[in-house]
């Protein structure tokens, strides 16, 4: 086998918790590097005066959202078993940062980013909402044919990127949203602006991701 | 979900999730949130109620800028390697936070347990420069607790100070209970054990005050008096009782405390982010400008495997891609060709980048260029000549000649440096404006042979900042320069340097001014202090949020004359605001070398001879139980 062939791509799902919720998404990048270089594994640099780790996060995160379901790819010199790479990346995480599955992926496969379709959110509210008044809101919006909105100077309309939504109930009776938005490089809804719509502000509810879901 | 949220506060504790919660929700409508919420790499929580004392140690100034104090991180690792402490942090929230954290009355909370302040049994406020000091204040608002030592009792948190502007602890003295003047790391421990004896005894407020009192390098402000004569300087201060201690002798260390290894890892941006290792403490040069080259003697030699050692643990700990070497004159670390060695094997076997900052003119070898060249290719070269004639150079102590001077200038060229950053002083005591003009006519100079030696990319960049008489300094007695008169020499500067392709960067003569009031104030400038902020002065550091405006009307509402902490010459045989603080150099030796900086005499490096500063004496048992070669006075 060329050394070429020996690198491996490894691919990692993982959950960013409470504390991690307002790190963003080029913090993470340094997050990342800096826990492989803990970890001792055999990581691929870059080459030049500041090598640095090549990784790829498959979706950024919106700042205060946590994540149950994140995915990350990076890239090793020599194929080791997904169990000790996993054993290794966990005794070295931070707070916060929960390793849940290592698998290895082919060399091939196109960046991760690419490979993004849709993101699943639920919403927690602070304080109690009543269900009913909330089903109507969420009614109208999905009624609505456009929803145009101004991002960075630009307008779009949010909603074809809603592909999902509805009022959840919890087993202890609480009353939440779900969402699965558009996420496509270039066509990417954000929880906080579907919220918005809905007429609540940042202050009022927590957002998780609880999916991500890949192009088939 | 839900358990998301309650994860969110780790406090079984009632009022304290309800605290955090409201933190919670104001997060998101602030710059930077990350910079509240704690949850670094290495950070240790201990569950509250398993622990005797709970200290919060406060940087007063943002995150960004404090998360990497070495020193802040140095005491944490202390104190919470003991079980019976636990050990959190605070910083000074961005000015939106602070509104937001007053708007929704939610106090001052600690980034670890997330409580509020005035929950700690001690709060241990961190002043390494005087421009803190109203973020001090503001800190103690914030965390809902009376300003002033006399207005707090047994139910409100200790509240210590430490840093290197406590050796002049007057101006800040009203509001703190007890200083820790010196080195902090045995110190801090001796506070402690003495609060928690006190505690088991359930004594009063008096009691633990009189009690810290007992501890060596440990100041309490409430127990001595300052008297003034009506001309305005001191008259005499005196301690309530015979037994207290006058003058206090700083605390220091016999030998360096082991190098931290367990750095805090941000999970968001802040300035400096890496491994840190002091390789050397104090200096023995005798600038006569230089505070820190004064209060910080002896000078104390780090091990060269330990600092090996405890770079490649802290790497290993914490991922970070850069190291640095503190000290206050690098090249003068007596093993700096050995260090150098190891660190290139640490850069080729980690792929890290190494910082050296503090190079001496006088200190450097053919040899450390070579090898300085070979560790941070690409980067510039620092000098610091201080002053641009020979002359002025003997009168601060800094003695170069012009020749030996361009000899290290070309010899950096030569070595393929293309980039040299000079710092200088304006403002220095005797300067005359040829002193400064020649200043300009250097830095061209410099400019012209390297582009002589390394061509048309040469840069030269000069940092100007105004000179400040500090306490404890040669240069103690001296009046600071008439604003006037600064921004004179800097207009010469500018002219001289008027399109000769140098580079400029020079210090706010008014920032220098609160400066000087700062260093050189006694216990009335506290007033002031107060004034300024309740007028709204914060982050007095940061030039886009200082402002004078904040500070005249102070000194007019309190009825002080600013000049007179300020340009005003001290008599040789005044007390000075400082003299119950002993740094270990003697008044009478910065008498004798301020008299010498008069004739233009110098006082070359004192490893080659002592000159009898005081350390020696006041710190002579110390010295006994140092180890083989640590301290370097001969
Ligand atoms: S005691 Fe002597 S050798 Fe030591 S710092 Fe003072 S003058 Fe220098």
């Amino acid at each position: 086998m060329s050394e070429q062939e020996q690198i491996t791509r490894i691919r990692l799902k993982y959950a960013k918790g409470p504390s991690l919720r307002f790190t963003g998404h080029l913090d993470m990048q340094r997050l990342w590097e800096r826990l492989l270089r803990r970890s001792g594994l055999p990581i691929r640099y870059s080459q030049g005066f500041n090598p640095r780790a090549r990784l790829n996060l498959a979706s950024a995160l919106p700042l205060g959202v946590i994540s149950e379901s994140e995915m990350l790819d990076f890239w090793m010199d020599v194929p080791l078993p997904t169990e000790t790479v996993r054993k290794h990346l966990a005794e070295n995480a931070p707070p916060g940062l929960d390793i849940q599955e290592v698998t290895s992926v082919s060399r091939q496969e196109i960046a991760l980013q690419e490979q993004m379709s849709a993101s699943e959110y639920q919403i927690t509210f602070y304080d109690p909402q009543p269900q009913s008044e909330l089903e109507d809101k969420v009614a109208a919006l999905l009624a609505a044919d456009q929803l145009p909105r101004v991002r960075r100077n630009k307008t779009y309309d949010l909603r074809p990127l809603i592909l999902d939504l509805k009022v959840t109930k919890a087993d202890d009776g609480e009353i939440g949203l779900w969402m699965r938005l558009n996420a496509e490089p270039g066509a990417t809804g954000r929880p906080d602006e579907v919220m918005e719509e809905l007429g609540f502000t940042n202050t009022q509810y927590l957002a998780c991701r609880t999916g991500l879901i890949l192009k088939a | 979900m839900a358990a998301a949220i309650k994860e969110l506060s780790n406090v079984p504790n009632s009022s304290q999730e309800t605290l955090w919660r409201r933190v919670e929700r104001i997060l998101p409508t602030v710059t930077k949130p990350g910079r509240y919420v704690g949850g670094e790499l290495n950070q240790v929580i201990k569950a509250w109620d398993s622990v005797r004392t709970h200290i919060a140690l406060v940087f007063p100034d943002i995150y960004d800028l404090g998360q990497s104090n070495l020193g802040l991180m140095l005491l944490y690792d202390i104190l919470n390697q003991r079980e019976d402490i636990a050990a959190e942090r605070a910083y000074s929230p961005w000015l939106d936070m602070e509104s937001a954290l007053r708007e929704n009355d939610i106090p001052l909370y600690s980034l670890e347990n997330k409580r509020a302040l005035a929950d700690f049994d001690i709060l241990g406020i961190s002043l390494p420069y005087e421009t803190l000091y109203t973020n001090f204040l503001n800190i103690l608002d914030l965390a809902h607790l009376p300003l002033r030592s006399a207005n707090r009792d047994e139910s409100h948190p200790l509240i210590i100070a430490g840093g290197q502007s406590v050796y002049n602890p007057e101006p800040v003295s009203p509001f703190v209970d007890a200083f820790v003047v010196g080195e902090g790391e045995e110190a801090i421990v001796d506070v402690v054990n003495t609060h928690q004896a006190w505690k088991t005894a359930g004594g009063s407020k008096q009691e633990l005050l009189a009690a810290l009192a007992k501890i060596p390098g440990v100041y309490v402000p409430s127990l001595y008096q300052m008297d003034f004569n009506a001309d305005g300087t001191i008259a005499a201060v005196t301690p309530e009782s015979p037994d207290l201690a006058l003058p206090i002798v700083k605390r220091i260390n016999a030998k360096l405390p082991p190098p931290l290894t367990r750095f805090l890892v941000p999970n968001v941006e802040v300035v400096q982010e890496r491994v840190s290792v002091e390789i050397m403490r104090g200096c023995t040069r005798g600038c006569r400008f230089c505070h820190a080259g004064m209060v910080n003697r002896p000078i104390r030699e780090r091990p060269l495997d330990e600092i090996l050692t405890a770079l490649k643990t802290g790497l290993d700990q914490t991922g970070y891609e850069e190291v640095s070497l503190l000290s206050l004159s690098s090249s003068d670390y007596s093993q700096i060709i050995p260090l150098i060695n190891g660190l290139r094997e640490l850069l080729q076997e980690r792929q890290v980048n190494i910082t050296l900052p503090s190079l001496r003119i006088e200190s450097f070898t053919e040899d450390l260029m070579d090898e300085l060249q070979s560790l941070t290719p690409g980067g510039g070269f620092t000098l610091a000549p201080e002053a641009g004639t020979e002359r002025m150079r003997a009168i601060i102590n800094k003695p170069i000649s012009d020749e030996a001077f361009m000899d290290t200038v070309r010899s950096v060229f030569k070595h393929g440096w293309k980039t040299i950053k000079l710092y200088f002083m304006i403002g220095h005591p005797q300067e005359t404006l040829e002193d400064v003009a020649a200043i300009a006519e250097l830095c061209k100079a410099v400019l012209y042979e390297g582009r002589q030696i390394a061509g048309g990319r040469t840069r030269v960049h000069a940092g100007i900042s105004t000179f400040i008489p500090k306490p404890h300094t040669p240069f103690q007695w001296v009046g600071f320069d008439s604003l006037e008169s600064i921004q004179q020499k800097l207009d010469i500067l500018h002219q001289g340097l008027h399109g000769a392709k140098v580079k400029m960067t020079w210090n706010d003569p008014e920032a220098s001014l609160l400066e000087s009031w700062l260093s050189r104030g006694d216990r009335r400038l506290s007033e002031v202090i107060l004034k300024a902020w309740q007028n709204g002065a914060r982050f007095d550091a940061w030039s886009d949020q200082f402002n004078m405006a904040h500070w005249r009307a102070a000194f007019t509402e309190v009825g002080l004359d600013p000049d007179f902490y300020s340009h005003r010459a001290r008599g040789l045989d005044e007390i000075l605001p400082w003299d119950h603080i002993n740094a270990g150099v003697k008044k009478s030796f910065l008498k004798t070398d301020y008299q010498w900086s008069l004739q233009g005499k110098t006082r070359p490096d004192c490893r080659g001879g002592c000159y009898g500063c005081g350390i020696l004496s006041a710190f002579n048992e110390l010295r006994l139980v140092a180890p083989d070669g640590g301290w370097k006075c001969p």
